[in-house]
């Protein structure tokens, strides 16, 4: 064989296993050994498929097939390939839970994950003892679901691979205790995500910077189709800064409405903790203000690292958009079930269980562990300021700031949020 | 105070000619056809996305887009009634509704089939970005824009019903439908153009919302349950009623926000609730004999 043509393999070679290292795909690219499961291994997906969030599902439903698409091509799991099924969640407990049970009872679904909606992943997280499968939740944020279900009421099957309400409520007051701003108000979503991340905004910087009012908020309900009353009442209030969790369409139609308004020359912040989502950035496109603050629970320009570039690269060449974070997160969630089966050597829940727990992943968003003590995986995303570039279809974040987990991911014994 | 209350209030009106656009049509069919379109939210949500595809059409032309794309829906609900609903008048309500809803899941997938599953928001139009200030606090001129709109359209049913012959057609043919007809009204042409007409307003507020809302597939799904609401309210087939129910709907919102926070999602039920206790045929319906 030709030495330069030797190189060259070598380096092919390298360079995959570089970027598929932790994530596991190498030892597919060796094919893996085969675990003589059961064929194929099911995975029950559900995510918010219709109405005006349902763009965002899109989103988790491009990342799941992709990790798909590449674990089968590359032996599958074992040996065995993944299937998956779609299921709307609608945001709605009853569905959530009666989804979950299909997955299980009918289709036959060895794990479960995705779900969009804290509520739901609540009730879901409740019921997987007696399904008796692993639930890994790819978006659904409270820290409830953590702490409490698997904390303290030891519900070992439920997981969660994407950054917690931490990031909506902790990360944000980081970034917030340097800004000009004293008098801070919320317009976020009527449920447990909006109340629970300006409950932890509100004591996360007033501990950091004691001088700071909070003067006022508007909580909208889920399907809120105008913003104007919340924000002509909030903007009564005098607000120097204004911090929102709202996502999906209802962000876009925010922001949209808040510009009409002028808030952003009335404010000297705004910050919108799930604005870096891709469904925000390309929904709101030419009419994202420069300078928002926004983060998510990844953002594809960071971090800067091979496995990174390759699941921008990959993604963008198989759906032709760039990848919002529950693409990544459920991407995430196919191979952390892939790395923890193939390290138990077997599908049973309990040996499953301990190979999640303590898991190191080389993940797109960066490296990142799944604590034992709360089955939470931490990883660190930065918050960000919107800006226009010409080299991109839509807005990006520039002026990246991370805070680092150690300081913003609560720990047990998990003392209780006092605002 | 007094101040925050006046424009707490105008807020609330601009919101509300939105729902009074989608109820006119919405209370304007069930007056004359007896059908209670479950599509109209459908409607509304084609009226933004043609709209929005007008206008990146002409490069965006928000008056192309205003102007055309509402006919286009028009033309759609020519369709609906030409090729399907006509067939169903003498059916069984529940078959009625069945067609309707049949309707609201096909536009739904038809607009994710043509524009995709993503939120379009196209930019605001520049003569309508503006804001002006009412003692300190900042109203965009849309807003403003909006309520004029929503005034118009009112007046121009007014004098349409009221003062044109074809508008004395409906009317008798909503009062008394079997009279109507044994007199030499031509009911089957006459539902066609009232479904259009109650199509094209549906079709303009979807319009009007294009570069203020967030367009999506499905977007018609709230706004349906809440012109629902104003309907029944203000008394089924009464275009006055559909007026001052999405008024009161609109002022219950932005108040609710602003002094009862925790209840605001309950007060527009609320008051149906108590409406519907009081007057059965709703503020200004008719009483069923």
């Amino acid at each position: 064989m030709a030495p330069r043509r030797g190189t060259t393999r070598r380096d092919f070679l390298k360079t995959s296993a570089l970027a598929a290292a932790g994530l596991g795909l190498a030892p597919g690219l060796l094919r893996a050994a085969e675990l003589k499961l059961k064929k194929p291994i099911k995975i029950g997906c559900q995510t918010i498929l219709s109405g005006p969030l349902g763009g965002y599902g899109e989103f988790m439903r491009k990342g799941t097939v992709l990790a798909q698409e590449e674990i089968n091509g590359h032996g599958g799991i074992g040996g065995s390939p993944i299937e998956l099924n779609f299921r709307d969640e609608e945001l709605k407990v009853d569905v959530g839970v009666k989804n979950a049970r299909y997955f299980v009872q009918d289709w036959g679904a060895d794990f479960l994950i995705g779900i969009d909606s804290s509520a739901v992943a609540l009730a879901v997280g409740e019921i997987m003892p007696s399904l008796d499968r692993i639930l890994i939740v790819t978006h659904g944020a409270t820290e409830k679901f953590n702490e409490d279900l698997v904390y303290k009421k030891h519900i070992k099957q439920c997981f969660r691979v994407c950054v917690p309400v931490y990031q909506d409520g902790i990360a944000s007051a980081f970034i917030a205790k340097d800004l000009p701003v004293k008098r801070w108000a919320t317009i976020s979503p009527d449920y447990e995500y909006g109340r629970t991340s300006w409950k932890m905004f509100r004591a996360t910087l007033k501990k950091l910077k004691p001088d700071v009012e909070f003067v006022g908020e508007s909580f909208a309900k889920f399907g809120t189709v105008d913003f104007s009353s919340h924000i002509s009442k909030v903007m009564g209030l005098a607000p120097e800064g204004i911090f929102s969790t709202e996502w999906g369409g209802e962000a876009v139609t925010m922001i949209k409405q808040a510009k009409l308004f002028k808030v952003f020359e009335q404010t000297k912040a705004f910050m919108v903790a799930m604005g870096s989502a891709m469904d925000v950035l390309q929904g709101l496109g030419a009419d994202y203000p420069d300078g928002i603050w926004a983060s998510g629970r990844y953002y594809f320009g960071y971090p800067d690292t091979p496995e990174n570039k390759r699941f921008v690269e990959t993604f963008r060449k198989r759906w032709d958009t760039y990848p919002s974070y529950p693409s990544e997160t459920s991407y995430t969630a196919l191979y952390a079930i892939k790395k923890a089966v193939e390290k138990a050597g077997t599908l049973d829940i309990d040996p499953v269980i301990r190979a999640l727990e303590g898991l190191e992943l080389s993940r797109p968003a960066g490296p990142c562990v799944i604590r034992k003590e709360d089955h939470q995986a931490v990883y660190a995303v930065p918050w960000g300021r919107i800006k226009h570039d010409p080299k991109y279809p839509m807005p990006i974040l520039g002026d990246l700031r991370i805070a680092p987990t150690s300081e913003y991911y609560r720990h047990p014994p998990f003392p209780p949020v006092e605002v | 105070m007094g101040h925050a209350l006046l424009f707490q209030g105008i807020v609330g009106l601009s919101e509300a000619m939105y729902l009074w656009l989608v109820a006119a049509g919405l209370s304007l069919i069930f007056g004359v056809l007896r059908v209670l379109n479950f599509a109209h939210g459908g409607l509304y949500m084609l009226g933004a996305y043609f709209a929005f595809a007008v206008s990146r059409a002409s490069g965006g032309s928000f008056w192309m887009a205003l102007l055309v794309g509402p006919l286009l829906v028009a033309a759609v609900g020519w369709v609906m009634e030409f090729g399907f609903l006509r067939r169903v008048y003498r059916a069984e309500v529940s078959v009625q509704l069945l067609l309707t809803f049949a309707f609201v899941l096909i536009f739904d997938d038809l607009v994710k089939l043509v524009f995709g599953p993503v939120y379009q928001s196209p930019p605001t139009p520049a003569a309508l970005s503006g804001a002006v200030s009412i003692g300190g606090s900042v109203l965009p001129v849309y807003h403003l824009f909006i309520l004029g709109v929503g005034v118009l359209v009112g007046l121009g049913l007014w004098v349409f019903l009221e003062r044109t012959r074809f508008g004395l057609v409906i009317r008798a043919t909503a009062a008394d439908r079997e009279m109507a007809c044994a007199l030499g009204v031509r009911s089957s042409r006459l539902f066609t153009w009232v479904f259009v007409l109650g199509a094209w307003l549906a079709g303009l507020g979807g319009a009007l919302s294009m570069p203020v809302r967030a367009i999506s597939p499905g977007m018609g799904e709230f706004i349906i349950i809440e012109a629902f609401v104003v309907v029944v309210l203000g008394g089924l087939g009464s275009l006055r009623g559909a007026f001052l129910g999405a008024v009161l709907i609109g002022l219950l919102h932005a108040y609710g926000i602003l002094f009862l926070p925790v209840f605001e999602l309950a007060l527009a039920y609320v008051a149906m609730a108590a409406v519907l206790v009081v007057r059965p045929w709703g503020l200004f319906g008719v009483r069923e004999t």
